[in-house]
């Protein structure tokens, strides 16, 4: 049985198409990843999984319930941080806990799960006084209160610094080492390669690419691209560039070329750019999935070999 | 029973507004200056020459009937409005409870933090007020108390289920308002103005005696009209009527016993307890939040 299974499902807002379609298969255990950028739809599945919105058609299933008619019998086994929540200013972090678990009926110690996420100093303090990143946690704390099978986390690591980040990222790791199926939501790159199995990005309401990280990489390019500093960028340079052997893309980043390769050599490929146009500095990079979003999601960027 | 653990977490909350033991605060005050105003010149207020505790409360529950309405606003326009404008029913929502626990949750909760307040209030105003008196009926205290904490629920009903229509504050304080001005401030005027247009733009001689029943309809005419029924008796020697205000205003031409029955106002006060929940209930658990 899989952990999440969206089918066919669209949404709509008026005339806007939040989602058009969309069928994804999450199998339990995986750590996986929703990526997509800012109004593709991510927080709108999130929202139907939640039955915080109802869809146009389609359906969810979540742990094999459905999210609509069983949606009580959904949220008793998954933990939820929220995107675009807010805290209850008034209530301590300790109180919103106490609250959760009531609720939950767990008997687990607020105190241990304060621990964990990092913010037990500030227990008694009014969560109105947290900062964006202690409300984040205090939100995760709610979401990891009582074990649940499933984590869906939207946007996570919002608000929080390189180390807060990491942090997340070791949780979410814990949680998954302990049998939980973690599905999250994300526009930064890095984190979804750092822990996912598999990533989704989503575009317009639709899914464009389903698969392990590695995977999407060799799906699309070899891996490496050659920043090249040259000295001059007009388009008929970078149309001759994009016909030597080897190279799959050529775009203008920065003032420099941004050049993607296949199967050959990058000396090769870098010599015979450099009968085109004077080669002044280079770099090489691997391809993240960064590129790999930018390539899914705005290809008419690109100027294809 | 998750809405209960919903209504004490609200409680808690809702408990620490400002706003709200600022209101009771001049609520109390409010009382102290006019209960000390009606037991030193009692003959300003009404027939008898002697302050009587009945009276005390007849002059209070006048008090009251605008208190409430003003406080179930302040402490209810936001209950659950503001939770979805500002994203903390995610949190609420995330957790294995439902949108009925949810409504039924800000139901008794905000129902609590008012009559904890109206309690508040009533027991330092009477309290005080019993000392300049002289004496305590304790029965029509009691009854009189009862009713007003009544009051407050059949307001917090009103007010959690405007804000549960509302996808966003400003909408929420717009309907209460909206709702305060229609059925509380303009009430009274609406069936004469209907007469009055009717009658080709003249008050007829004798005003129909629906008008009566109708003017009843508001909450807090509602209210006021219960507790006459509660205290026929004490009414009576006071000298307020149905239809008539408050003490010291005796119109003897509201004297018809069908359309003047005081349990009309059980029944209006159960009407207003149910009916706009059942209203905020249906759209509150299909709406996309």
């Amino acid at each position: 049985m899989p952990a999440i299974d969206i089918s066919n499902l669209t949404k709509h807002f008026g005339d806007v198409v939040a989602l058009d379609g969309l069928d994804l298969t999450v199998e339990e255990g995986e750590i996986f990843g929703f990526l997509g950028p800012n109004g593709a739809g991510k927080s709108t599945a999130i929202d139907i999984m939640l039955d915080f919105t109802r869809p146009t058609s389609g359906n969810v299933a979540v742990l094999g319930h459905d999210v609509q008619r069983e949606g009580l019998a959904v949220r008793k086994r998954i933990g939820v941080l929220p995107d675009a929540y807010h805290v209850y200013d008034r209530l301590t972090g300790r109180q919103h806990l106490e609250f959760a678990a009531e609720v939950k009926e767990t008997d687990e110690d607020p105190a241990a799960i304060l621990e964990r996420v990092g913010i037990a100093d500030a227990a008694d303090r009014k969560a109105g006084g947290y900062s964006k990143g202690m409300k984040q946690r205090l939100v995760l704390g709610i979401a990891l209160l009582g074990d649940p099978d499933l984590l869906v986390l939207d946007e996570p690591s919002t608000g929080l610094d390189p180390n807060g980040a990491k942090e997340i990222r070791d949780i979410i790791r814990e949680e998954n080492e302990r049998g939980t199926t973690v599905f999250f939501s994300s526009h930064v790159m890095e984190q979804v390669e750092a822990v996912c199995d598999r990533v989704a990005i989503i575009n317009r309401g639709d899914l464009v690419a389903v698969d392990t990280v590695d995977g999407l990489r060799s799906a699309t390019e070899r891996g490496e691209t050659l920043h090249l500093q040259v000295a001059d960028t007009s388009p008929s340079v970078v149309e001759a560039v994009g016909e030597v052997a080897g190279v799959e893309t050529v775009a203008v980043e920065d003032g420099r070329l941004r050049v993607t390769l296949g199967d050959r050599s990058k000396f090769d490929v870098m010599e015979a750019v450099d009968e085109i146009v004077a080669v002044e500095d280079f770099s090489v990079s691997t391809t993240s999935l960064g590129d790999l979003f930018i390539h899914y999601t705005n290809e008419e960027q690109e100027v294809r070999a | 029973m998750k809405a209960l653990s919903v209504a004490k977490k609200d409680f808690r909350d809702a408990a620490q507004s400002r706003a709200l033991w600022a209101l009771v605060g001049v609520f109390v005050v409010l009382l102290l200056i006019t209960t000390y105003g009606y037991s030193e010149f009692p003959e300003l207020f009404g027939p008898l020459d002697e302050a009587t505790f009945e009276g005390l409360i007849f002059f209070t529950s006048s008090i009251t009937s605008l208190f409430i309405p003003v406080a179930a606003i302040i402490v209810c326009f936001k209950s659950l409005a503001g939770e979805r404008e500002l994203g903390s029913i995610k949190i609420l929502l995330s957790l294995p409870l439902t949108r009925t626990d949810a409504l039924g949750g800000k139901l008794l909760g905000r129902a609590g933090v008012l009559s904890a307040a109206v309690l508040v209030g009533l027991v330092i105003a009477l309290g005080f007020g019993a000392a300049l008196v002289g004496s305590v009926a304790v029965v029509p205290l009691l009854l009189f108390v009862a009713l007003s904490v009544g009051f407050a629920a059949v307001y917090v009903n009103i007010m959690v289920s405007l804000s549960a229509l509302s996808a966003t504050t400003s909408r929420a304080i717009t309907y209460a308002l909206g709702f305060f001005v229609a059925f509380e401030l303009a009430w009274d005027v609406v069936p004469l103005a209907v007469v009055y247009v009717a009658n080709g733009f003249s008050l007829p001689e004798q005003i129909p005696e629906w008008t009566f029943l109708v003017s009843q309809f508001s909450p807090s005419t509602a209210y006021f009209t219960s507790v006459i029924a509660l205290l026929p008796d004490a009414a009576t020697d006071v000298g307020v009527t149905v239809g008539g205000g408050g003490p010291g205003e005796v119109d003897p031409t509201a004297a018809d016993p069908f359309y003047v029955t005081p349990e009309a106002g059980f029944v209006f006060l159960a009407f207003w307890l149910v009916v706009p929940v059942v209203l905020g209930y249906r759209r509150f658990v299909s709406v996309d939040l």
